[in-house]
């Protein structure tokens, strides 16, 4: 099991800079601290050769900036709906980017994302929690593998 | 000569973001009309005449891959160029869609400059809008 959080780590990594990077043109630096204080999550899951989900957790500095950079929105022209949309695209990307740096060769089903204030922020065996820092706040993301 | 575009995305942002794309990029866009799911994209077809589609493939109600069926079925959507604009990586997904006819295939994320480099292939317009006259390879963006 720890092997394989590990392969989901590595593989998790490049797909949330190559995210953020090319639609958020937001550049995050791994933190060696776990960070807990975020105010949003969208999550989806995705079922396939491996089923779980996967959560981005978000401070609301960091919401706005996507929609700021992805929209080219400002000040009160950002909405939550607006958050919400780029965020739930964010993790959208995010999955399955990580899934087919996984296995290109196999097909994954994906739900719809959902949006909504942080869950519990849960550890264990099957969890793969990462966080990290950008010059627009932090980032959380929980990969879990059932 | 200017083209008319259909985005097809359930994701408001998304749909925002790739109109911007295009429109930075130079390309001659006339009107851009959006629908949110497959279902919607026929709604449209049926009133107005598109020149390119550009679709998701994950969408409720009727996804990428039922539009592009749906469009394979009538003579003469059947001759729009559909470019499917995906999260999805997987190579038999990317087969599926053009094996249904897709003619262009772009995964999410994507750079400015790959939306322009597939919609100029796919509609056969080279960067200085004459058809099949490549004028030069510039594919920088002035942002």
């Amino acid at each position: 099991m720890k092997e394989n959080m590990e392969k989901i780590r590595e593989t998790m990594t490049p797909s949330i800079f190559e995210v953020f990077e090319k639609m958020f043109y937001i550049f995050l630096e791994p933190l060696d601290i776990r960070y807990d204080e975020y105010d949003m999550e969208a999550a989806i899951s995705f079922d396939g050769t491996i089923s779980g989900d996967v959560r981005i957790l978000l401070s609301r500095n960091m919401a706005r900036a996507m929609v700021q950079n992805m929209l080219g929105l400002e000040g009160d022209g950002i909405t939550g709906q607006d958050m919400e949309d780029c965020s739930k695209e964010a993790v959208n990307m995010v999955c399955g980017n990580f899934l087919s740096r996984l296995d290109s060769t196999k097909v994954f089903n994906l739900s719809s994302p959902s949006f909504k204030e942080p869950g519990d922020l849960e550890s264990g065996e099957d969890i793969c929690r990462m966080d990290f820092d950008s010059d627009n706040g932090k980032i959380g993301v929980i990969v879990r593998s059932l | 000569m200017s083209f008319n575009l259909l985005i097809v995305d359930d994701s408001r942002s998304m749909r925002a973001v790739i109109k911007k794309t295009i429109s930075m990029s130079g390309f001659k866009m006339d009107q851009c009309v959006e629908a949110r799911n497959g279902r919607e994209a026929l709604d449209v077809l049926a009133k107005a005449w598109v020149d390119v589609i550009i679709s998701d493939i994950n969408m409720p109600e009727m996804n990428g891959l039922e539009l592009l069926e749906e469009l394979k079925k009538d003579s003469l959507l059947k001759e729009i160029p559909t470019i499917v604009i995906s999260t999805e990586g997987s190579e038999k997904r990317i087969q599926d869609a053009y094996d249904l006819g897709a003619r262009g295939f772009i995964k999410k994320p994507f750079l400015p400059e790959e939306i322009k480099k597939v919609l100029y292939e796919v509609i056969g317009v080279s960067d200085e809008g004459e058809y099949g006259e490549d004028k030069g390879d510039d594919d920088t963006f002035d942002f």
